[in-house]
């Protein structure tokens, strides 16, 4: 019985402090080091906070370098396809082209009538100053199972801020939760630790809230309240962050809201710096 | 006999390499896009199985290192990828201390207890010290699919070693 007890013991000092050959540091030392380092950064001591936001700006460079190859043999295969398919292409964006031409001035028409309607109504132009939107290109997109996020090369520097809103295409894809000198960290609408106030088209309130899938969940609705397919999503604006108005998805008929824009298929991005002016959280 | 050194030496480090890769790289091993629950921990089946067969191709300070990374990759708080890594560290080298001959079922069950220790004081300090919310769902599935999957990576990782390190092992 004895000897049962020191063979563990033995082994279990061995596993904690050998050291030796490959091995310059004992897992017992190491096992401190980390818990050193997560408890400094988790109470955000006030050095750690610059030394993690240059860390984390060097990783996501090389992060950026290193996925090149994984990037590019799927983008190869496109390419190809596309070379083959470029005189079938030519002809259709021709055909586009003639069409959109006609539309342009339809819109031009019905953005006057729009910008005029909201002078009249005093509300705030959601376009009203461009070079407050700023373009970001997707630097990382990994797919964790826990967390949905991606870091854009925007940061700091080009006067990005904690909570301001990403879009695509004018569609809301998530907000910044982490931000560096040179790179920001964005959490996507499908993140289970995402909500955002939302109104349906009926103009009901509700909360948008990830699932971790691809589609998020409406919660907080009206009682009673039945969800019928095909309903528009919009941002409310409530929270002051979100841009009222601004398109998020469509209802199905499980009740989800499936995303105008797909999370897994981003490469570039807008920030728009008008929402916040100081990172007050 | 010198290029030989050198291939031998890359052929060494590769199970290292690849575990910098899988860390600092987009590159996942989770096919939620295709296979929405199908999600794997691959970075802890090739530690386990390396501690376990060839501790001295697997540096304690490489993983705490490569742990570091993928906190910094992920956006999980620094060191915790880390300290999980060396749970799986501890078991490999507990088991392999106590053990003479090990198979493909002793493996297996074996990383189930590193894996439920290493996830467990993951999650915990995750779930206690960090805002970060979670599925215990897709923890279940993200457990089970690298429970299911360890026997074809120890057979693809036992090849590897047999033909280009070569068996030196206990």
């Amino acid at each position: 019985m004895s000897v049962s007890r020191d063979d563990f013991s033995i082994a279990f000092r061995s596993a904690l402090l050998k050291r030796g050959g490959a091995q310059k540091f004992s897992v017992l030392s190491l096992i401190f080091l980390a818990l050193i380092i997560f408890f400094l950064d988790v109470y955000g001591v006030k050095f750690t906070k610059p030394v993690r936001a240059f860390i984390n700006d060097v990783v996501y460079r090389v992060t950026f370098l290193a996925s090149t190859p994984t990037r590019f043999v799927p983008q190869l295969g496109k390419d190809f396809t596309s070379y083959i398919n470029v005189r079938k292409e030519n002809e259709n964006l021709k055909i586009e082209l003639e069409k959109y031409k006609l539309l342009e001035l339809n819109v031009e028409f019905l953005a006057d009538e729009n910008k005029n309607l909201q002078k009249i109504l005093e509300t705030e132009y959601f376009n009203k100053n461009l070079s407050n939107i700023l373009l970001a290109k997707v630097l990382v997109d990994k797919n964790s199972p826990f967390l949905k996020s991606i870091i854009i090369n925007k940061g700091t520097r080009a006067g990005v801020l904690k909570g301001m809103p990403i879009t695509k295409d004018n569609y809301l894809v998530g907000r910044v939760v982490e931000t560096n000198y040179l790179s920001s960290r964005i959490l996507l609408l499908n993140d289970l630790n995402s909500r955002i106030p939302v109104t349906l088209d009926q103009g009901a309130q509700a909360i948008l809230s990830g699932s971790g899938s691809n589609k998020p969940i409406l919660e907080y609705l009206p009682e009673d309240y039945e969800i019928l397919e095909n309903i528009n999503v919009f941002a409310s604006g409530k929270d002051g962050i979100f841009a009222s108005g601004t398109p998020v998805g469509k209802t199905n008929d499980k009740g989800e809201v499936e995303l105008f824009v797909d999370p897994n298929q981003l490469s570039f991005v807008t920030v728009n710096l008008n929402t916040i002016k100081k990172e007050d959280f | 006999m010198a290029k030989n050194s050198i291939l031998n030496k890359i052929y060494n480090s590769g199970p290292l390499i690849l575990l910098y890769y899988l860390c600092i790289s987009e590159m996942d091993t989770n096919l939620e896009k295709t296979f929405e629950i199908f999600t794997l921990n691959f970075q802890i089946i090739l530690i386990y199985f390396w501690v376990l067969k060839r501790p001295d191709l697997m540096a304690n300070g490489h993983i705490f290192i490569a742990g570091l990374i993928n906190d910094v990759v992920m956006g999980f708080p620094l060191g915790i990828s880390s300290l999980s890594y060396l749970i799986i560290i501890f078991v490999g080298t507990y088991v392999r201390n106590k053990s003479v001959n090990t198979t493909i079922a002793s493996d297996w069950f074996t990383f189930l207890m590193a894996m439920i220790f290493s996830n467990l004081l993951f999650f915990s300090l995750l779930n206690n010290f960090s805002d970060i919310s979670f599925s215990y769902q897709k923890i279940g599935y993200n457990m089970f699919f690298t429970l299911f999957m360890f026997p074809i990576f120890w057979l693809l990782f036992n090849v590897y070693q047999l033909t280009f390190i070569g068996n030196r092992d206990a």
